[in-house]
């Protein structure tokens, strides 16, 4: 059937002529409004507060939702941490530059470790051969991170994440919801000022001073 | 302040519009009857003196008049052929159905600046529109759209089509040298190598026509096809209709053959640096052209405007509305009246609800379409040349909607394999088919 010359020209022009004569896909939208689904909410955006504040407070439980993973954040939010800007990598200047170099075909550095401070994966390592790279021991992970850093850098979460094959914004939102971890650096000086601001001679136990860091 | 002025000054905007518009209207009524009786008679003397060269000037400004409302027609076409084929509803917004979109497209590059590049070679850069657009629309001047209804019936007719058509590449040559731009320079030469190559197939595929016919007129072409469908020359000439409709697809530019102005891929090729009429200009010849390649194949192939099977009902075409007099003045008076009653009382009649002034306008409405569709029976009926007008357009927008149809399908193809398909098959195809069309009237000893 192949053979013969001109026929693929002939399907082609019954594909259009059918085309022609089938029902249109267009919707006249201001006479015709098209039949949208309830939860369809349009374009994601990021809301900031009355004082111009970012609302978001990057607890990646969207991230969590999303079912095909396209959300991502980076940069830090309003406490200083990440400056939070979130969609497709291409739109964000820091992963821009990764995205080309992914189209054309070069190898890509990951940014996410030169742009957070560096640190020396051999702990880390030590630490996931320990606990078998199993995600269900995260927590037991995340506090041997802990002791071995004094806190969690955001590349020791991100190796963890390779390692375990855990999503990042889950391992972000399990280090979140405990107390005694945290993700900068313990700053005693800065907790007895603020012990000091709130009028107290507040003394506790190594934990409790740790929860206001 | 005289007379004259405070007069003036207390008529109302009416009162100065009819004084200013009566006396004016009056001496120019009377300029009018003068000219008729004193100059008329030399000026019709001087013209039926000269007859042929009046019916250049009139074939001319007439051919001219006739290229814009066939190039937004076909560019209305195509747009909705277009946005159908891909199951849009193309434009329907600025008119009904969106008619006029293609007018307003043309409304739209009048509004924008008519730009010249630094450095750019202004004559010819000027020029380059205005050959591109000749060549297309001289073109028309041999096509035979009807019985006594063409410009001018050449015995060269055909060798004329092809060397005025073949002028083309100049203004296209002209816009890409002349707008100091290598990228319009570049573009100029693709397509003037692309439209070289295929004038010589396109040219040789219509030998075999002028061999059957024994003439390069094209009324005689035409003639020669006369009868039913079968006496066409696609029967006679098959090989050559298709090579003449490849070649003549890609003589105008047209997809699968359009990368001197790719739309999707490219700027727009030599015409890169243009914009505002100028550009227009570009995309009027190439709408005029689209019309022009359907109506030369009509004419080579198709039969031109002879009826593809006799009329089964063969009507009388004696109703002569002369003959009637002042009667006929009279019915021109009475008959809309009475008409658009007539029409009128059915709605005003059943439907009390109806304000009369509405039914009023249903009827006039009515009437009119009635009234047109008489008198264009009646024009068919009568005129030889209406029917031959009417199987013309007929053939050849059908062909304009096959070529938009080949546009909405085929994707473009490589400028290598659109210079390899011109010289290695179809020149040699060309050249069997005028062999065998040679051989075969030896033969047959004509």
């Amino acid at each position: 059937m192949t053979m013969i010359p001109g026929l693929g020209i002939v399907k082609g022009m019954a594909l259009t002529l059918r085309r022609f004569f089938e029902p249109k896909a267009t919707i006249r939208y201001p006479e015709v409004v098209a039949d949208i689904p309830p939860r369809f909410r349009g374009r994601l955006q990021l809301l900031y507060d009355e004082y111009g504040n970012l609302k978001c407070e990057t607890c990646f439980q969207c991230a969590q939702a999303c079912p095909i993973e396209c959300i991502d954040m980076g940069g830090f939010d309003t406490k200083g941490r990440y400056h939070v800007h979130w969609g497709a990598a291409e739109t964000y200047g820091e992963r821009r530059e990764e995205s080309a170099l992914r189209r054309s075909g070069r190898p890509v550095p990951d940014e996410s470790y030169s742009h957070f401070a560096a640190i020396d994966t051999a702990a880390i390592d030590r630490i996931l051969e320990e606990h078998d790279h199993d995600p269900a021991r995260m927590l037991e992970i995340l506090e041997a991170t802990q002791d071995a850093y004094g806190y969690l850098p955001v590349a020791a979460m991100k190796r963890i994440s390779f390692a375990t094959g855990a999503w990042y914004a889950q391992i972000y939102g399990t280090a979140t919801s405990y107390d005694h971890l945290r993700f900068s650096e313990a700053n005693e000086a800065a907790a007895d000022d603020y012990v000091a601001a709130l009028g107290g001679s507040l003394t506790g136990t190594p934990a409790e001073r740790s929860r206001l860091h | 302040m005289t007379v004259a002025a405070r007069s003036w000054d207390r008529l109302n905007l009416l009162g100065k519009a009819l004084v200013v518009v009566v006396p004016l209207l009056v001496v120019l009524t009377f300029g009018a009857i003068l000219a008729a009786i004193l100059v008329l008679p030399i000026v019709v003397n001087a013209a039926a003196a000269n007859l042929p060269i009046v019916r250049f000037f009139i074939a001319v400004t007439a051919i001219l008049l006739v290229t814009i409302p066939t190039a937004f027609i076909v560019g209305y076409l195509e747009l909705k052929v277009l946005a159908f084929m891909q199951t849009r509803i193309g434009p329907d917004r600025t008119s009904p159905f969106g008619t006029l979109q293609a007018v307003f497209h043309g409304f739209k590059m009048l509004i924008k600046e008519d730009f010249l590049p630094t450095r750019a070679d202004a004559v010819v850069f000027t020029w380059a529109p205005v050959v591109v657009f000749l060549a297309s629309i001289m073109t028309f001047l041999v096509v035979p759209f009807a019985p006594g209804l063409y410009g001018q019936d050449m015995n060269i007719g055909l060798l004329y089509v092809f060397a005025v058509g073949g002028l083309t590449v100049v203004g296209l040559l002209m816009g890409g040298w002349s707008s100091f731009n290598k990228y319009s320079l570049l573009g100029g030469l693709r397509s003037a190598a692309q439209m070289v190559s295929y004038e010589i197939p396109l040219t040789l595929s219509v030998v075999g026509l002028i061999l059957l016919a024994g003439s390069m007129s094209l009324v005689t072409l035409v003639e020669h096809q006369s009868g039913s469908f079968l006496d066409w020359y696609v029967w006679q000439q098959p090989l050559g209709a298709l090579i003449f409709a490849v070649a003549a697809t890609a003589e105008a530019n047209r997809a699968p053959f359009d990368l001197t102005e790719a739309d999707s891929e490219i700027v727009a090729g030599f015409a890169t640096e243009y914009s505002g009429m100028r550009f227009g200009f570009f995309y009027f010849a190439e709408y005029v052209n689209v019309f022009i390649i359907s109506a030369l194949f009509v004419t080579f192939f198709l039969g031109g405007w002879t009826a593809p099977f006799d009329w089964p009902w063969p009507l009388s075409g004696d109703i002569d509305p002369g003959q009637l007099g002042i009667g006929l003045l009279l019915a021109a008076l009475v008959i809309p009246l009475i008409g658009t009653l007539l029409f009128a009382a059915p709605f005003a009649v059943s439907r009390r609800r109806m304000p009369l002034w509405q039914a009023l306008l249903i009827g006039f409405a009515l009437f009119n379409v009635v009234a047109v569709a008489t008198i264009f029976l009646w024009a068919f009926v009568a005129f030889e040349w209406v029917v031959g007008l009417f199987w013309f357009m007929g053939k050849t927008y059908t062909l304009v909607f096959i070529f938009i149809w080949l546009r909405g399908t085929l994707p473009r193809v490589r400028i290598d394999q659109l210079m390899g398909f011109a010289w290695k098959w179809l020149l040699p195809v060309a050249l069997i088919n005028l062999f065998v069309t040679a051989a075969a009237l030896v033969v047959a000893g004509r």
